[in-house]
C-alpha cells in the first residue's frame, strides 16, 4: 500500500456568482471566481476545449465547458437549462456561493496548430466551447494564418455572445459568417445551416493545412463533415468536443466511457478519425 | 515459503487474534441452503462462521468500497458554504475471503489507486484492510457449479495480494501461508507450528485434486474469448443475441467483485445541511449514459452488454489497469435471470466463432 497521502480529487471549492448576463433563450453566462484567489490562480492555466465540474449542492454536480479563454481575466460558465442541476445554477443571483472543481480533459492542442489555418464550425451553444479556442486563436494571432468562423443558429435571436460576434466581424484577423435557419424581420445576413456558408459566394474556406473545429448538435455534427469531407478534409484535420453524462470528471465513474476512452480524461476533444475508432454515436 | 500448520480446532482463534488487536473483522456464515453471506463477527456469533461454504454472492469488495458511501458533508451558513470531506478508515479484516474474491480486490487497487491516480476514499479503507483468504478447497461445499477461477487464472489459490492464506488439508490441519508482513506477524501466536516439507508436499497434491474437480465449462475458452473481444471480431447479431436476453436488471453488477462504475447524489440531510455520497453504478441500466435533456448515446441494450463485456475482457483494460475486470467468481451467472453471465457470453461468442470460421475461406 501506498502510504503518501492523497488529495481529494473529488472534493469542489467553493465559488461566488459575481454577474449573470442572458445569452439567448434558457442560455446565461456566468461569471464566478474561487472564494480562495490561490485555487483561483491554479485554476487559470486551463486549456481550451477542458472543462470543469459545477456543484450545486442539493441538485448535483454538472459537467460545464469552459467558454473563456485562459488568456482572458475572467472566469464563467454559459451554461442552458436542461436538467435540475443546470436549472438550480439559474437560479443563482450575484454574490450566492457554489462550487466548482477542475479544470478537466485534455483540451485542444492549441500549440500543435501553431502555423496552420483554423476553420471554426459552430451550431447553437455549440460555440460555448469553441468561443474559448477563438480567443485564445486570436490572442495569438501572429501563430496561425487563417481564422475563419461559421456560425450558425436556429434564428438571429438565438445568436449569442454578440459583442464577440460584433468584435470578430469587424476584426481584420479573422472572417466571421454568420448563418441562420429562420430569417427574422431585419435579418439581412444568410439563411440556411451553417454547411451552406462553405459554398457562399466570395467565401473560399481553407482547407490546405488547416484545422477544423466542429461543435454543435449531432444532426448538424453529421452533416458539417459530409460537408468538410467534400471540401477535402480528412478524417484527422477535423477536430470536435464529445459530450457525455459524467459525475466524476477523473475517470473513474465509467458513464462517459466509450470503447477505450474516457471522455473525461482522454478527451472532451477528439478528432474525428479517433470518434470514428471509439464506435459510438456522437 | 513462509508457511506454518495449525490445527482445524484453532482457526477461529486467528479471528480471536485479529480482534484483539482492534480489528472490526467481517466473516462468512451459512444460512439456509444456497444462502450465505459476509457478516460482522460478535462474542455471539463467532461460533458460527464457517470456513467451507459457497462464496457469498454479495461480495466483500463493499467493506472497501460500499455500496453506499458518504464522500462530503454540506453546510450553509451566513450566506456561505463549508465543505467538509467525510472520511472513514476503520481497522477491518475480512476472514475467509476466497481467492477471486481477493483478485477482485486487486483489480480495485489497480483501478482506485494505480498508476499515479488516488481515490482517497478507497485508499483510506484500504490501507487498513487485512486479509484472510480461504483456498477454496472442498468441491461439495466450496466450489459452485459456475465458477471458473481456474480459467481467469485467480484461483483456487490466490498466489499474492492476501496478508494470511489458510488452506485446509485435512486430517484436521490447516497450512497457513503470509502475504505480507502483517501477516507473518500472527506466526507468533503459540498455535502456529512449523510446516514441513511434507506439509508443502500435501498443499501441492490437494490442490492438484482441486483443480480437476471445476466443471469442464466452456469457461476454458475464455482466453480465447479475450482475443476475440480485443480484435472486435465479435458480430454484432452476438451482442444483439445476448441484449435480448438482458432483463437491464443490474444484477451482474451488483454481484460482481470487480466492477467500479459509480454515480453520485446529494441529499438533503436538514434544512441547511446537504451530504454527497457515491453509490454503486450499473452499465446495465438504461440511463447510466443519459444525459440532461434526454440525449442518450447508448440507447439499444445489446450496445451496454457489449460495453459492459468490452470492459471485463477486452485487452485494452486489461493492459490499462494491468489487471482483469474478471475474476472468475462465476456470481453473474447464478444471478442472471436471462443465463447471460460470462460462462454463458463466452459460449456463445465460441458458438459464433465456430460458425464464422467455417464460413471462411482457408488460404493455401
Amino acid at each position: 500500500m501506498n502510504p503518501s497521502p492523497a488529495e481529494n480529487v473529488y472534493l469542489p471549492k467553493v465559488a461566488v456568482l459575481d454577474r449573470v448576463v442572458d445569452e439567448i433563450a434558457e442560455v446565461k453566462t456566468f461569471y464566478w471566481r474561487f472564494e480562495d484567489p490561490a485555487e483561483q490562480a491554479a485554476f487559470k492555466k486551463f486549456r481550451p476545449g477542458q472543462f470543469a465540474q459545477v456543484s450545486l449542492f442539493g441538485a448535483g454536480e454538472f459537467p460545464a465547458s469552459l467558454p473563456p479563454s485562459p488568456t482572458e481575466e475572467k472566469t464563467f460558465f454559459t451554461v442552458r437549462t436542461v436538467g435540475s442541476c443546470t436549472a438550480a445554477l439559474h437560479q443563482l443571483k450575484p454574490g450566492d456561493r457554489f462550487a466548482v472543481r477542475g479544470p478537466y480533459g485534455n483540451g485542444f492542442p492549441m500549440e500543435d496548430y501553431y502555423g496552420k489555418n483554423l476553420v471554426f464550425v459552430a451550431g447553437g451553444i455549440g460555440l460555448i466551447p469553441l468561443r474559448s479556442c477563438i480567443i485564445y486563436a486570436l490572442a495569438h494571432r501572429e501563430k496561425y494564418k487563417r481564422i475563419q468562423i461559421f456560425l450558425g443558429a436556429k434564428t438571429p435571436r438565438d445568436l449569442m455572445y454578440r459583442d464577440n460576434l460584433r468584435e470578430w466581424a469587424q476584426s481584420a484577423g479573422v472572417e466571421c459568417h454568420l448563418t441562420v435557419d429562420r430569417a427574422a424581420e431585419g435579418w439581412t445576413g444568410n439563411v440556411g445551416v451553417v454547411g451552406s456558408l462553405f459554398k457562399k459566394p466570395g467565401v473560399q474556406v481553407a482547407v490546405e493545412d488547416t484545422v477544423a473545429f466542429v461543435c454543435g448538435p449531432p444532426i448538424m455534427f453529421r452533416f458539417v463533415i459530409k460537408d468538410l469531407k467534400a471540401l477535402g478534409f480528412q478524417d484527422k484535420n477535423i477536430v470536435s468536443t464529445l459530450e457525455r453524462y459524467m459525475k466524476c470528471g477523473v475517470g473513474k465513474c465509467g458513464h462517459c466511457c466509450i470503447g477505450v476512452a474516457y471522455v473525461c480524461v482522454d478527451g472532451p476533444v477528439f478528432t474525428y478519425e479517433q470518434i470514428q475508432k471509439l464506435g459510438e454515436d456522437i | 515459503m513462509k508457511a506454518r500448520v495449525l490445527d482445524s480446532a484453532d482457526v477461529l482463534k486467528i479471528v480471536d487474534l485479529l480482534r484483539e488487536q482492534g480489528c472490526e473483522v467481517f466473516a462468512p456464515f451459512g444460512g439456509h441452503g444456497r444462502d450465505t453471506c459476509y457478516d460482522k463477527v460478535t462474542d455471539q456469533n463467532r461460533g458460527q462462521i464457517q470456513i467451507h461454504l459457497p462464496n457469498p454472492y454479495y461480495p466483500p469488495k463493499r467493506f472497501i468500497f460500499p455500496h453506499i458511501e458518504r464522500l462530503m458533508k454540506v453546510q450553509r451558513s451566513g450566506g456561505g458554504i463549508q465543505i467538509e470531506p467525510t472520511y472513514r478508515e476503520p481497522k477491518r479484516a475480512i476472514f475467509g475471503i476466497r481467492s477471486c474474491d481477493v483478485a477482485g480486490l486487486w483489480h480495485l487497487d489497480r483501478f482506485f489507486m494505480g498508476r499515479d491516480f488516488r481515490d482517497i476514499y478507497y485508499e483510506k479503507r484500504r490501507k487498513n484492510m487485512f486479509l484472510v483468504n480461504v483456498v477454496c478447497t472442498d468441491p461439495a461445499r466450496d466450489i459452485g457449479e459456475e465458477c471458473f477461477c481456474v480459467c481467469a487464472d485467480t484461483g483456487p489459490a490466490a498466489r499474492e495480494h492476501f496478508d494470511l492464506q489458510l488452506m485446509d488439508l485435512g486430517d484436521g490441519e490447516f497450512m497457513a501461508v503470509a502475504g505480507t508482513p502483517a501477516g507473518e506477524a500472527l506466526f507468533s501466536a503459540p498455535f502456529f507450528r512449523k510446516g514441513t516439507d511434507a506439509d508443502v508436499a500435501r498443499r501441492r497434491a490437494i490442490l492438484g485434486e482441486v483443480r480437476k474437480s471445476f466443471k469442464p465449462s466452456t469457461t476454458s475458452w475464455f482466453s480465447a474469448a479475450i482475443r476475440h473481444v480485443s480484435a472486435g471480431r465479435i458480430q454484432e447479431k452476438t451482442w444483439e443475441e445476448i441484449g435480448k436476453r438482458c432483463l437491464e436488471c443490474g444484477g451482474c453488477t451488483y454481484v460482481c467483485p470487480a466492477c467500479t462504475c459509480f454515480t453520485v447524489s446529494d441529499r438533503q440531510v436538514g434544512p441547511d445541511e446537504v451530504e454527497r455520497v457515491r453509490i454503486w453504478d450499473a452499465c446495465a441500466l438504461g440511463g447510466f449514459t443519459r444525459m440532461a435533456g434526454g440525449h442518450n448515446p447508448r440507447k439499444a441494450v445489446h450496445d451496454r452488454r457489449n460495453r459492459r463485456f468490452f470492459r471485463k475482457l477486452s485487452h485494452y483494460f486489461i493492459q490499462r489497469e494491468l489487471s482483469m475486470a474478471c475474476v472468475g467468481c462465476g456470481r453473474c451467472a447464478a444471478v442472471c435471470h436471462g443465463d447471460i453471465g460470462m460462462p454463458s457470453v463466452v459460449e456463445m461468442i465460441r458458438r459464433e466463432t465456430a460458425e464464422v470460421d467455417k464460413h471462411e475461406p482457408v488460404a493455401r
